[in-house]
């Protein structure tokens, strides 16, 4: 049955012969351009449409695919909230977005085939945006009847350049929270598995920040200079991705001046004190979303009260700490630690550790009050059993060699507590002469 | 008999694809693909309410509020607490801001690039435009020869970008009906919904933080405390959104309705509607009786016979079965906490087909949505529906109350205008509640949990439809967790008795010309709204030891 | 009743200092580490802060000195004597402990009634002084490693990465502390539960009579009631 989700049946017997999908759409365009169907008012477009459906295969636009993997949609959400330029400027102006599942015009095969061509006449740069998916085969993403993972391959293989857009596509995000039921991780490291080599430039955050995507796309679309473009270890943009939100928060002075907001929706929120005690991971998450702000710069998370959460953090090598296990719980000031199915905070755990140990040494204290050794401690041992046992390779010299005993001799002992001092006295006395 | 598949379905939210039996020139039968599989419920599970209303909300971009909200109000219940009327306020703002983004952004953006040709604006007469612009008094922000100018040197330069590969001349160019004048508006249009739904989603910024996922909506009330400057810049973006949904979108609609009469003869689905309500109420709280509350929000909740008879919602009438999707076993569970383990098999109409599952209320499938809202609306008497409902009815030649001339694919895309207008204005009236609660000295916020071992079901409603989120939580720990969402009562595989989702019974029926773009079918689904990415989802099994533990005390390496 | 001599050779002056030093970056440190983990003081950030980089910078170098002196200066191998020899040699194995680790275990835990034999430093305190310098380097490390004007540094970066980002090594500097704080616990009630006379030793230079050791002998060989008037 799965061979009938590709436009008929026809198909299925070509593949069997080893014709490919791809070349099975150029067919399937190349016949309905022969029957007349794609004639359009305008003869320009028309005339381009006669040999692909993408049009012009190269312009003034440079040509994208956005391809969604397992997303939320969240990223091209974000995007499509830009106002600098705003997002009619970026697909008509800049760009030449030939697919989206999100915004393109066309449905089904055509916008596969509008996909397929634009690999073909390459030169184009791919954004992924959602996690790779690879339990069950891939099977947990399907799109197009094939698995989502194969989609990517294909598309990444021949691009530019990859951008992973949100912490989804750069290390699996909160799909590969606990459990991970569907195997998630990010796109880095699932191209390196593939052996595929093309560049990966990760952009973080649930959601991405349009700009963010605006100021990769300005180097390397509007500029051509990929050059311009500084990657970090996580081959973010350096220049985003190398401070934290602290560094840049509005709240800051509130912070270093000890002003907290201790409760939500207080009276100290008013004032826009610090979100700290709240569990805000400004201090530790890299992102420059106080400088940037979101929504045509309208605000951010701190600003309208809330602390960060940390969705930036995202190590592309990774999947396990994806940003929703390395800050939850997020109102907590650390993260819960898990073993196994076991969660906890780590605070408890130091706190009753120090306990037992107090408690330990309280009853210790107790036995040694009821031993008599706290009065100087218990009478020493007349003979080490080690040297009882061994008196052949005894280490201490014994009153006895057998039951042991000390070797009272006032010569020793008058040696032993004048010694030093003694000598230290005389080089005083030496350093007074000169 | 031919096969006409769409894969992937475009301009929805998700992964989504749609395979029809076509005979003579009409579906026939249809089967409807969820692609995609996350497991949201498993991540959740084991964490914190506060937590868990984080995270489910990235279980959807564009409806990311609704899911927090739900999320929200399941936690408020089990902690036994009645979040303050200002955090009502505020918490209805933000859900508002997000159906107008979501609204504007779907009608526009989404759904009108099947009934609007933007490469034929490119041969409307300008002054033309101008005059049938003021003809179906729609608005004129838009500089329509700057416009044209602009679509002409995307064409000179020939890539087609967002419109590669478009369905414009399908229906041997029949498809599309609008003069290029109406083109050229509704593509104004387009663009100018592109900013307006941007600053409906600034609004919701303004008291979230950011959109997508808000941050401030959290359980137990909010973390946004308005200030002056911020209330005077709500004030300022709630006007200018209404002002521009009032003069376009129920006028736009009208002005295409005329070429597409025959939108409204097919896509009548199964006919029964679910509504949960959303937007608490004015005589807020309600005395904590769940009904009331449900019943006296904005847009209330019904449920919705054959006879659009309506009803309150009963939680132990919904069921979920799951032997046509790619979970294990078929049985059917009852509500809440259905025990589910996902397993990819193959893609197989006559087996299994979809990650989504097949709930059920009273055993049998519901369409949920923006036109169930506003028929509950209507049934329940809300002054503001019942009015537009029946003035748009006698616009389409109908006399009003005859609400079946609704209930098809135009229908249901047409009467989402309405809410959107009366969302628009409704904000207004919560900005100037909020502005006079502060000035009479009201300043709570937000309330912590008086336990925190409980169980609480959050029944709201997500721009797409009904929204079900149910937690059990023990000692601040998510124990049980159960998500059902409007796209997955819609975009239902077939139940145990072989009857079809609501949007396959939508899809059968509609008139396909041209199996490789079947038009009316891809209009039928986008009036639907679908977000794949939220239907699909499950619950943690019983035992918990289904997926493999780490021993790592630093998690999943 | 019975225990050692305690004389001013087994901790010279410097080695007070440095201990001195020890003792209040420890506390200080313990405190500001616990406001900047939780401000549950309000008002003290700024201060807390600044001196805990500080006073760990402090904490380090004091540790970096300490190990090094260990090589120049003398102190008295055991308790008991005024005979001095090169410091470091203290913390390595001495022939007074050879096959006595077991011994020092059961004194402790009751199983033993008298007091093992020994030199300055028992079986396991000598272990624990040890691990001490190893520890505040490592604190020092991770500290630097979540110290925003350094955290970005190469070597200060590959650790946090190594561990799975800031907040796990927020997590391994906050465990850490919790180990100085149990180290803290065993080590002053050890100085004290048999008498006081070791701490105002290591704290004031005060001496205090009692059994005289030979370290060549290994042996007590006397007692020495009048210490101070000695000198």
């Amino acid at each position: 049955m799965e061979d009938l989700a590709k436009t008929t049946d026809v198909f299925s017997v070509l593949e069997s012969r080893g014709v490919s999908r791809r070349s099975f759409m150029k067919l399937c365009a190349g016949v309905a351009a022969a029957a007349g169907l794609s004639q359009m008012a305008i003869p320009r477009v028309a005339e381009a449409i006669e040999k692909s459906v993408i049009g012009a295969t190269s312009g003034d636009l440079y040509p994208v695919i956005w391809i969604e993997g397992a997303s939320c949609t969240g990223c091209t959400e974000s995007f499509a909230q830009i106002e600098t330029p705003d997002v009619a400027t970026v697909v008509l102006d800049v760009i030449s977005l030939n697919y989206s599942e999100t915004l393109s015009a066309a449905a089904g095969w055509s916008v596969e085939e509008a996909k397929a061509q634009t690999i073909e006449a390459g030169n184009y740069i791919l954004i992924y945006e959602g996690a790779v998916l690879k339990a069950w085969g891939g099977n947990a993403l399907r799109v197009a009847g094939e698995v989502g993972t194969e989609a990517l391959i294909e598309a990444a293989e021949s691009a530019n350049a990859v951008v992973a857009v949100g912490s989804c596509a750069v290390n699996g995000g909160w799909c590969a929270a606990h459990p991970n039921p569907s195997n998630a991780m990010g796109v880095e490291q699932f191209l390196a598995e593939e052996g595929i080599k093309t560049p990966v430039v990760n952009i973080p955050g649930c959601p991405v920040n349009p700009e963010w995507i605006m100021s990769v796309l300005v180097d390397v679309v509007m500029l051509q200079d990929p050059g311009l473009l500084k990657l970090n270890d996580f081959a973010m943009p350096a220049g985003l991705f190398n401070q934290t939100v602290h560094d840049n928060c509005e709240r800051r002075g509130h912070f270093e001046n000890g002003e907290f907001v201790y409760e939500f929706g207080s009276e100290e929120e008013a004032k826009g004190y610090c979100l700290y005690p709240l569990g805000c991971r400004g201090p530790q998450t890299h992102s420059p979303c106080g400088v940037t702000l979101w929504n045509n710069r309208r605000s951010w998370c701190v600003q309208a009260g809330s602390p960060c959460i940390g969705c930036c953090e995202a190590n592309p090598n990774n999947p396990g700490d994806n940003w929703v296990q390395v800050n939850a719980p997020f109102y907590k000031r650390f993260r819960d630690l898990r073993v196994g199915d076991l969660h906890f905070q780590p605070e408890p755990v130091a706190w009753v550790l120090t306990g037992i140990v107090a408690a330990a040494l309280v009853v210790h204290g107790f036995g040694m009050k009821k031993t008599g050794r706290m009065d100087g401690g218990a009478d020493f041992e007349p003979i080490r059993k080690w040297d009882e046992a061994h008196p052949e390779q005894s280490i201490g010299v014994y009153a006895d060699p057998k039951t042991g005993g000390p070797v009272l001799d006032p010569a020793i002992c008058e040696e032993n507590t004048q010694h030093a001092a003694a000598a230290a006295d005389e080089v005083v006395n030496d350093y007074e002469k000169e | 008999m031919t096969r006409s598949i769409i894969d992937p379905i475009t301009r929805i939210e998700g992964h989504l694809r749609v395979e029809m039996e076509v005979e003579q020139g009409v579906v026939t039968d249809a089967w409807v693909s969820g692609g995609c599989f996350r497991g949201m419920e498993l991540v959740v599970q084991n964490r914190t309410p506060q937590d868990a209303a984080q995270i489910v909300q990235r279980i959807c971009g564009v409806c990311p509020v609704s899911h927090a909200h739900a999320s929200s109000i399941a936690a408020e219940k089990a902690y036994g607490i009645t979040i303050s009327n200002n955090a009502r306020l505020v918490r209805n703002l933000i859900e508002g801001a997000q159906f107008l983004h979501s609204h504007i952004l779907w009608f526009y953006n989404l759904c009108a690039l099947d009934y609007v040709n933007p490469l034929d604006a490119l041969n409307a007469n300008v002054p033309d435009t101008y005059d049938l612009a003021q003809a179906a008094g729609t608005s004129m922000d838009t500089d329509f020869y700057g416009l044209k100018e602009k679509l002409e040197a995307f064409a000179a330069n020939g890539q087609l970008s967002i419109f590669s590969g478009n369905w414009f001349d399908c229906d041997n160019g029949e498809g599309y009906k609008l003069s290029p004048e109406l083109n050229l508006i509704c593509t104004a249009h387009y663009l100018e919904a592109l900013k307006m739904q941007a600053r409906a989603s600034e609004v919701a910024a303004l008291l979230g933080g950011k959109m997508p996922h808000v941050m401030t909506l959290i359980p137990g009330g909010t973390a946004f405390v308005p200030t002056e400057s911020k209330l005077d810049d709500l004030w300022a973006m709630v006007n200018e959104i209404y002002d521009w949904v009032s003069t376009t979108m129920i006028q736009d609609t009208l002005a295409l309705a005329p070429a597409y009469t025959d939108v409204l003869t097919f896509g009548k689905g199964c006919g029964r509607y679910i509504a949960w309500g959303v937007f608490e109420g004015p005589g807020w709280p309600y005395g904590g009786n769940y009904t009331e509350q449900m019943i006296h929000r904005y847009l209330p909740m019904g449920v919705l016979d054959e006879e659009l008879n309506v009803s309150d919602v009963q939680e132990p009438l919904i069921t979920e079965y799951m032997g046509h999707s790619w979970y294990k076993g078929d049985g059917t569970y009852e509500s809440p906490y259905f025990v589910t383990e996902p397993e990819f098999t193959e893609y197989n109409v006559e087996d299994r087909y979809s990650w989504v599952k097949c709930p059920a209320y009273d055993g049998k499938p519901m369409e949920a949505g923006g036109f169930a809202r506003i028929l509950a609306a209507y049934q329940r008497n809300v002054p503001f529906v019942v009015e537009q409902v029946d003035a748009m009815l006698v616009a389409l030649g109908a006399r009003p109350g005859q609400l079946s001339v609704l209930q098809n694919t135009l229908g249901r895309t047409a009467s989402r205008q309405i809410e959107t207008l009366y969302i628009a204005g409704l904000m207004k009236e919560w900005t100037q509640e909020l502005m006079e609660a502060i000035a009479g000295g009201d300043s709570e916020y937000f309330k912590e949990p008086l336990t925190t071992t409980g169980e609480g079901t959050g029944f709201w409603e997500a721009p797409r439809g009904a929204l079900y989120h149910s937690e059990k939580v023990t000692n601040n720990n998510v124990d049980g967790y159960q998500i059902i969402i409007p796209s997955t009562w819609n975009l239902a595989p077939m139940n145990a008795d072989g009857v079809h989702g609501p949007m396959e019974q939508a899809l059968i029926g509609c008139p396909v010309q041209d199996v490789e773009m079947p038009i009316n079918a891809l209009r039928t689904v986008h009036s639907f709204d679908p977000c794949t990415a939220c239907a699909v989802h499950i619950t943690e099994p019983a035992t918990g030891k289904t997926f493999k533990t780490v021993t790592s005390p630093w998690g999943v390496k | 009743m019975a225990h050692l001599a305690h004389y001013r050779e087994a901790h010279p002056m410097i080695f007070v200092v440095t201990h001195w030093i020890n003792l209040i970056s420890m506390v200080w440190l313990i405190f500001s580490g616990f406001i900047i983990h939780y401000p549950f003081i309000p008002g003290i950030m700024g201060i807390c802060r600044g001196s805990h980089v500080l006073f760990g910078c402090i904490l380090f170098l004091n540790m970096i000195f300490r190990v090094i002196a260990a090589f120049f200066v003398k102190t008295s191998p055991t308790g008991g004597t005024r005979k001095q020899d090169t410091d470091y040699k203290s913390w390595l194995p001495q022939k007074d402990n050879r096959h006595q680790a077991l011994e020092w275990i059961k004194y402790y835990l009751f199983l033993k009634k008298d007091h093992p034999l020994g030199a300055k430093l028992g079986v396991p305190q000598k272990l624990s002084y040890l691990l001490i310098p190893i520890l505040i380097l490592i604190m020092w490390w991770t500290g630097m490693c979540i110290w925003a004007p350094v955290m970005d540094m190469g070597p200060f970066a590959a650790t946090v990465n190594f561990v799975g980002g800031a907040m796990s090594m927020r997590i391994i500097h906050y465990y850490l502390m919790f180990v100085f704080i149990i180290f803290m616990f065993i080590h002053i009630y050890l100085a004290n539960v048999e008498s006081f006379a070791p701490t105002k030793l290591m704290f004031i230079h005060k001496e205090h009579g009692g059994l005289v050791y030979d370290p060549e002998l290994h042996n007590i060989v006397g007692e020495d009631m009048n210490p101070s008037k000695d000198k």
